[in-house]
């Protein structure tokens, strides 16, 4: 008998692991590769949070232990502040502008006079397949202010003045928001679509003899009944829009002057261009905070987790 | 190859239904027109139904006029001046596949001189220079890096790849399959993860930059190929398990009463039915490879960059007129879109979200 076998006799007869748990041994692999590149640099996150770490400091290994400093500057920094409100105003609208574009395109394809819906939808979903900087940095050229710039195109064709689109700030605002919207629509216009296709036919007929018009019956049969799917929509894609980094980063890295950096891009800035590692783990690890805290919230006020409890 | 097969079936079958759409749509018309002349169907019905539908289809060529103005823009020639300010154009102005020569640049196999010592004799072998494509005979001279960024983006994702299937199939098969300790949290995690986690990524780089630097790591495409593989593990793991899912049982025991071992049961029952599960798979964690951006370019070096962070080095050099951007990016995300739908379409069948049961 060799320690070997006797170990495995051991572990074998240990009440936690018993041998009927041996396929635990095919998901550890996974499991481990995954938690070695996300639960550790989560930990180290937290703790360069608490450190001075600066390129110069921190790759000799003389960063320091500065307990909630990092916090404290950052939570009491204008710029902290301004980042947060650009990035719940950016939520908002953008989260209203996706539920509107995705109701109103779901409405168009699944009209009952049109005809071709199948192969409207097919279309519909490409921009799905796009990579995310493709899309974004095609969209840059969009609102660019060179003479290709297709935006300007219209404005002009309408006759009105050009506009620098990326270097002022609320039009910069108002380009990532049409940007994310169209990034987003297609995942909105999916879930609306089944959820419409879902409408009871026969609740619609009904409010229809009762003399019920378009408008009525849209808002007291067909909007109750998608309520729900569209909520849970608009709630993830909402964390969609909280973590948005790579539209402003393309766009114009947040500017102009800093005025329109989202959370993410805030931290990432102070981290790789101002070289303040400890202060942007810090805004991170706010950031990650905020956003699990309000998904958490929205899971629970919305019973989201029902299908996901009985795993 | 039987996936391929049944990939071409569905092709195929896709192109006879694209094909017979026209016919079928004038067989309508032509009963439409059948009812008006009898008096069935009332003019203005059908009016409002044309009218309904195309409005519908305004609203779909808008939402796609972006992708077709990077096409337009990507076939004009390179003047300074794309486009004259008299507006927006429906068709290049000057239509030239010049961009995209600038774009994929020569391909050229340079000959190759190999020696052979042969007892004493010394023997030359000369390969012959192959020329597929010389694009200095159509006047480009200087061309893009996307060979470069394509090299480097192949040495990422193969790497990825490899790696991920290696992860995920045991693991989709176990938590598919057999009942052990931990196993409902390990999924719980898995599908909290793939809802919510996506955006993990860049609030991590920091930590992630900083080790990887620490460790040597950076500038590693290695390093950067075991990143993806891990990010891919939990929404993979767990679309290969659901389709998994849907395997009968009884197969199994039928193979189990015939005396099969159970290695023997996942390679010739598991494995072949599951085919189009793991085809999807490998599209995915090769497209996450293939496509993402913000870790590559903080971790890369300029001679590491793949096809993103190349298409993101061009943004904003004016050197670089719209025309060969639009090309470039083109080139880089259309072989991606085709593969991403197709894929999407390709497991309908098997996935559905609310997969969930224990």
């Amino acid at each position: 008998m060799s320690v070997v076998d006797s170990a495995v006799e051991r572990v074998a007869d240990s009440p936690v692991v018993s041998k009927d748990d041996l396929p635990l041994l095919l998901v550890l692999p996974g499991l481990f590769v995954f938690l070695a590149f996300m639960l550790f640099p989560v930990l180290y996150l937290v703790y360069l949070s608490f450190t001075n770490a600066e390129p110069a400091t921190l790759f000799q290994g003389k960063e320091q232990w500065v307990g909630l400093a990092n916090y404290v500057t950052v939570l009491s920094d204008g710029q902290f502040w301004n980042s947060m409100g650009v990035t719940w105003l950016f939520v908002a609208t953008s989260v209203a502008l996706k539920v509107l574009v995705g109701l109103g395109i779901g409405l168009v394809v699944t009209g009952e006079r049109v005809r071709g819906k199948r192969f409207m939808r097919a279309l519909i979903i490409i921009p799905l397949g796009l990579p995310g900087i493709f899309t974004i940095t095609i969209w840059r050229g969009i609102f660019s202010s060179a003479e290709f710039g297709l935006a300007n195109q219209f404005l002009r064709m309408a006759g009105l003045d050009s506009i620098a689109w990326l270097s002022e700030r609320w039009m910069a605002f108002l380009a990532y928001n049409v940007t994310e919207a169209w990034l987003a629509y297609p995942f909105m216009v999916i879930i609306t679509v089944s959820a419409l296709q879902d409408v009871s036919e026969e609740l619609h007929e009904a409010a229809m003899i009762d003399g019920a018009g378009f408008f009525a019956r849209f808002l007291h049969v067909t909007l109750p009944s998608i309520k729900r799917p569209v909520l849970f929509a608009s709630i993830l894609t909402a964390a969609a829009s909280f973590q948005q980094f790579l539209i402003p980063y393309v766009f114009n890295q947040g500017g102009p002057s800093r005025t329109n950096e989202l959370l993410i891009v805030y931290g990432y800035r102070e981290a790789f261009r101002f070289q303040k590692y400890g202060e942007g783990a810090a805004i991170m690890l706010v950031a990650v905070a905020v956003i699990g805290v309000f998904m958490m919230l929205n899971v629970k006020k919305g019973q989201l987790a029902d299908g996901v409890d009985d795993a | 190859m039987s996936v391929i097969s049944d990939i071409a079936a569905e092709l195929a079958d896709d192109a006879r239904t694209a094909a017979m759409a026209p016919v079928e749509s004038v067989k309508d018309a032509k009963y439409t027109l059948e009812g008006i002349r009898e008096g069935r169907v009332s003019p203005a019905t059908v009016l409002k139904t044309a009218g309904i539908t195309l409005g519908a289809a305004v609203v779909v060529a808008l939402l796609l006029f972006p992708l077709y103005w990077v096409a337009v823009g990507a076939f004009s020639g390179t003047g300074a001046s794309l486009y004259s300010s008299s507006g927006i154009r429906l068709w290049p102005a000057d239509p030239t596949i010049e961009p995209f020569l600038w774009v994929i640049g020569d391909l050229i196999v340079p000959s190759y001189r190999i020696s052979l010592g042969l007892g004493g004799y010394e023997v030359f072998l000369q390969t012959p220079e192959l020329t597929f494509l010389d694009v200095s005979q159509y006047g480009v001279t200087e061309t893009s890096e996307f060979k470069r960024f394509f090299a480097n983006s192949l040495t990422v994702a193969i790497p990825t790849v490899i790696l991920a299937m290696c992860l995920i199939v045991p693991s989709a098969y176990a938590l598919s399959r057999r009942q052990f300790i931990g196993r409902s949290k390990v999924l719980y995690g898995y599908v909290l993860f793939t809802q919510i986690g996506g955006g993990l990524g860049v609030a991590l780089l920091i930590a992630l930059y900083a080790l990887f630097v620490q460790f040597g790591f950076n500038d590693s495409k290695l390093a950067l190929s075991a990143y993806y593989a891990a990010t891919a593990v939990p929404f993979n793991t767990w679309l290969l398990k659901t389709y998994m899912d849907g395997i009968p049982v009884s197969y199994e025991e039928a193979a189990m009463m015939d005396g099969a071992p159970s290695w023997k049961i996942v390679t010739e029952i598991i494995l072949p039915l599951s085919k189009a599960g793991l085809a999807t798979v490998f599209i995915f964690t090769f497209l996450t490879g293939w496509t993402e951006f913000v870790v590559a370019q903080t971790l890369l070096s300029t001679d590491n960059y793949t096809l993103p962070v190349g298409l993101y080095s061009l943004v904003g050099r004016y050197s670089i007129p719209w025309a060969r951007f639009s090309a470039f990016a083109l080139t880089f995300a259309a072989p991606i879109m085709l593969i991403y739908l197709f894929a999407q379409r390709y497991i309908e069948g098997g996935l559905s979200f609310g997969g969930m049961e224990g």
